[in-house]
This record gives structure tokens, C-alpha cells and sequence, in this order.
């Protein structure tokens, strides 16, 4: 290969393009709102894993007492607990902390605890686990192992909801792994007809090219180059637009505070971009490979 | 026709059979074209001429028999390298097939580029076969804008200027009137007085009548007999 044939392959992908632009719009479209919606899925799935981290991080195990637990016993049973693989810190809260606190988090609605007899709410130790146990996976075995002590009435941690979150996103995962798949299937098969259709509406000047002696190389590679063109724009512009529905989502619809507590979402990072790139170019070329495989046929 | 065979033989065909479907498009073609020579292949439409420079130029390939292309058996060589081999072979349609949204430098320099030749060289041999077919002023004109014989000296242009070992024409004046196919005519004499091998798949008898080289005769797809004029 030599800077003649590159600058001809060249100078003709770019003939082909401006030839018949609509045709290469539809598949840079198609291309673009592959890797939009490929990339929405990676950044939500990225995100809520971020989000199940951070709520990992602060699993907090509640142990609560029976109303018969003698004040001598608290104690050496705080450090029995303590002594529990994978707890960190255990912290004793009594029936009257537990009221005020109550109380404090209630702030002006404090008169609905006035008609009450008596506190109606258990002692209990907040348990704080080290970074290791907190998984699921690890917290069901040390919350069984709290739960047989006699003194301890209930042990919550919000299994219930978290099991099912778990499952949820596994779902999402195997949705977004067939979805994923299946959109870029249909970029491949748009991409593939598009070169198809160039390849037909060319298929005399590309048959007089290997009539005076032009390689397999010199014919296909222009349409190569018009594929990964498209791809890398379709990537671009997918991009561009993920990082603008992103820029809004975080300017008006992730109030602080609201629902996600303390976590801030993020963008792609520089690898998953260039990945979403590579994967525009990759559908490009797939299509360039798959129409051109059948008009090369020795 | 293997009787002919010259010293240096440049295209020789033994046993060649050509088959569409059930019908035998050429039956039993043996051929020997030597270098430098001027080969008419005259026969009436259908009897098998354009199949048979379809072979030589590996546009198809043999049902059965043997071609050998400059010595190299074309069923030993590998797809790959068929390009290279097509270099050695320039052809003339009836129908010109340039490429219309080229121009006739495009149309011309595509076969050298194609072979990778410098861009200078690729100017320089480009406008030398356009002076060689009259045609230098037209250089950045569209197919399309040109004359049916203006187009077929393009082709002519296009086919010569890789300066290929052999020329084929299928009924390269078919498409014209008498002067354009004259002219045509002039400058295919030219490229064999300047070396080349030129096949010439006719039914025009006006045409092998004025020339002097091998006529070979052929008719159902075979070969019934060959004189020299």
C-alpha cells in the first residue's frame, strides 16, 4: 500500500458520502440513537450500582430488645455483640433516647406523642458493620447470629426491599445485555443495507475497477472508511447528547438530598466514552464487512 | 489452432469449455496468441465471442480446459492475486463502461492508481494517451458530455495506459458510425505497432476485411476455422 491508493480510497469514501448523503444521514442516525440508547443503559446501570455501594457503605443493623432485658445485662451483651465477626461498633440506644429522637425527627407534629401512656418504643443496639460485611450476602449469617441471643427481640436491616433491589437489578442487567444487543443488531443490519444499497447503486464502476486489475482492498476499503465515518459521528453525536440529557437530569431533577441522600450521579468516564465510540465504529464496520462479504464472493 | 503458435506465446487455451447451465457457451477452444499479434475473433452475434474474451480476462472462469495467461495457468492462481494479473490486460466494451460520475482523467488514471503508481507518473501517463487518442483538451470533461466515439477513446485510453501486455476489444466500434469506428479502428493498429497484443472479439467483416492479421472464425461457440489476411 503506498499514499496514491490511500489518498484514492480516501478521495472516494468522501465521493461516496457527498454522493448520496441521505443515505449516509439515515445510517449515522441510526447509529447515533443506537449508541444513545446502548449508553443510557450503561449510565443508569453504572449509576444505580454506584447508588447500592453507597448504601452498602452504610448498612446499619438494628437490633432490638425485649422489654425484659435487666440494665446489668446490656452491657455485657453490647460486647457480645461486638465481638460478632464483622461488626464494627455497636451502640446501645435506650427506650427514652429512642423517644427523643423520635421526637427531634418529628419536629412540630411532637403533640401526636403527647396522648401516649407509656414509650411505646424497644431499647435496641445499632450495630455498625466493617466495610467487608457489607454485602448481602454477609449480613443474613450475622443477622441470624444476633438473632439467637435471647435478649433480642428483632433484628432489621430492610432485607425485605433490598433482596428484592438485588433481584431488580439483576433483571436490569439481563434486560440491558439483550436490549444492548438487540439495538445494536438493528445499527448493524441498517449499516449493512446502506452499504448494500451504495454497493448496488456502484456495482458497474466497482465492476470496472476489478476489470482493470484493483485489489479487493482498493474497492471495499472506501466503503470502510464512509462505515467507520458514520460510526465515529453516530458515537459523537450519541454522546453529545447523553452528556446534555445528563448536564439537565442533574440540574433540575436530582434535587440534593431528594430520595438519593448524599450520592451524586456521574457521567461515562473517559474509557466508557472512547468504548461507546468504538462501539458506533464497530457497528459501522460490521455493516461495511457483512455487505461487502457478499459482493467480493470469488 | 494450436498449429499457429508462435515464439512467444501470450495467451494459449487448450480444451476450453465455457458452460451456462446446459448449454455449451464455447466447445473445445484450443487458441495460441502470440505476442505482437493482431487476432480478429469474427463470428455472428451469440456464437460465443464475448465469453471468450471473458476467459482471457478472468471476468469468468473456464468450465473445463486450461488457459495460461503469459505463461501462468489461470486455475493455479490464487484469488488474491488476480489483480495483478488483470494489469497485464487492458479491455475495450461495446458499451465504453466508463465510470460517469468520474471525469475522463478519473476514468483513466483509476487503473494506475489502482496499481499504486506515483501521482506524478499517474498526471504524466494520463496525458499522454489522451494525446495519443485526440483527446488531451477534454481531460476534466464528464463521460456524459462526450460523443459515443469520444467515450469509446477514452476507453480505448483507459485500456492502454497500464501499457498492458494484451488489449482486448468486445466489438469496440459496435456502438459507432463509420468514422468514429475508423478512427477507433487507427488506434488500435497503433498500440500493435507500438507492441501491444490485440484481440478483437467482431462481427463486423468491414473491419477484418481492411486489416491485416489472424482471423479466427467462430460460430456455436466453436472454432471452424482461422485464415490470414
Amino acid at each position: 500500500m503506498n499514499l496514491t491508493i490511500l489518498s484514492s480510497v480516501f478521495r472516494r469514501a468522501l465521493r461516496n458520502i457527498s454522493a448520496s448523503p441521505y443515505l449516509h444521514m439515515a445510517a449515522t442516525g441510526t447509529i447515533a440513537f443506537s449508541i444513545l440508547i446502548i449508553g443510557a443503559f450503561a449510565m443508569l446501570y453504572m449509576n444505580i450500582n454506584d447508588l447500592i455501594g453507597s448504601w452498602q457503605q452504610n448498612i446499619r443493623v438494628v437490633a432490638y430488645l425485649t422489654d425484659k432485658v435487666p440494665k446489668a445485662s446490656i452491657e455485657p451483651l453490647r460486647q457480645n455483640i461486638a465481638g460478632l465477626y464483622g461488626v464494627k461498633r455497636v451502640r446501645f440506644v435506650s427506650k427514652d433516647q429512642a423517644m427523643a429522637r423520635l421526637r427531634s425527627q418529628l419536629k412540630h407534629r411532637q403533640s401526636l406523642l403527647d396522648g401516649l401512656s407509656e414509650n411505646p418504643l424497644p431499647a435496641a443496639f445499632e450495630i455498625q458493620l466493617i466495610r467487608a460485611w457489607q454485602s448481602w450476602g454477609r449480613i443474613d449469617p450475622l443477622t441470624e447470629q444476633i438473632k439467637a441471643f435471647p435478649e433480642i427481640s428483632d433484628v432489621e436491616y430492610g432485607e425485605a426491599w433490598l433482596h428484592r433491589f438485588s433481584a431488580f437489578i439483576s433483571f436490569f442487567r439481563l434486560a440491558a445485555l439483550i436490549i444492548g444487543g438487540l439495538v445494536f443488531a438493528t445499527a448493524v443490519f441498517v449499516c449493512t443495507n446502506t452499504i448494500r444499497l451504495a454497493i448496488y447503486a456502484k456495482r458497474a464502476e466497482l465492476e470496472i475497477m476489478r476489470l482493470v486489475g484493483a485489489t479487493d482492498f482498493f474497492i471495499s476499503t472506501p466503503f470502510y472508511i464512509q462505515n467507520l465515518l458514520e460510526g465515529l459521528l453516530g458515537g459523537l453525536i450519541a454522546i453529545g447528547l447523553l452528556f446534555a440529557s445528563y448536564k439537565l437530569f442533574v440540574a433540575n431533577v436530582q434535587a440534593p438530598g431528594v430520595f438519593m441522600g448524599p450520592f451524586q450521579g456521574r457521567f461515562l468516564s473517559l474509557p466508557g466514552t472512547g468504548a461507546l465510540l468504538a462501539a458506533g465504529m464497530l457497528m459501522g464496520w460490521c455493516g461495511s464487512f457483512l455487505s461487502l462479504k457478499q459482493f467480493l464472493k470469488p | 489452432m494450436l498449429d499457429d503458435a508462435g515464439p512467444d506465446p501470450v495467451v494459449q487455451m487448450y480444451h476450453v469449455y465455457k458452460r451456462y447451465g446446459s448449454q455449451d457457451a464455447l466447445h473445445d477452444i484450443n487458441l495460441i496468441v502470440s505476442k505482437n499479434d493482431f487476432l480478429f475473433i469474427a463470428g455472428p452475434s451469440g456464437a460465443g465471442k464475448t465469453s471468450l474474451l471473458r476467459l482471457i480476462f478472468m471476468g469468468e472462469e473456464v468450465s473445463r480446459g486450461q488457459i495460461l495467461i503469459n505463461g501462468i495457468n489461470l486455475q493455479r492462481v490464487r484469488r488474491t492475486k488476480l489483480p495483478l494479473l488483470r494489469r497485464n490486460i487492458g479491455v475495450v466494451f461495446q458499451d465504453f463502461r466508463l465510470i460517469n460520475s468520474y471525469t475522463v482523467y478519473e476514468n483513466i488514471a483509476l487503473v494506475i492508481e489502482a496499481a499504486g503508481r506515483q501521482r506524478r507518473y499517474i498526471q504524466k501517463k494520463v496525458r499522454q494517451v489522451l494525446r495519443m487518442v485526440g483527446l488531451e483538451d477534454r481531460i476534466y470533461t464528464f463521460p456524459p458530455k462526450l460523443s459515443g466515439g469520444e467515450q469509446q477513446r477514452v476507453a480505448l485510453a483507459r485500456a492502454a495506459v497500464g501499457d498492458p501486455l494484451i488489449l482486448l476489444a468486445d466489438e469496440p466500434t459496435g456502438n459507432l458510425d463509420t468514422d468514429c469506428a475508423d478512427m477507433v479502428f487507427d488506434l488500435l493498429k497503433q498500440l500493435h505497432l507500438r507492441g501491444s497484443t490485440i484481440i478483437v472479439a467482431t462481427h463486423d467483416r468491414r473491419l477484418f476485411e481492411k486489416a491485416q492479421g489472424r482471423i479466427v472464425l467462430l460460430n456455436n461457440g466453436r472454432i471452424e476455422g482461422e485464415i490470414r489476411s
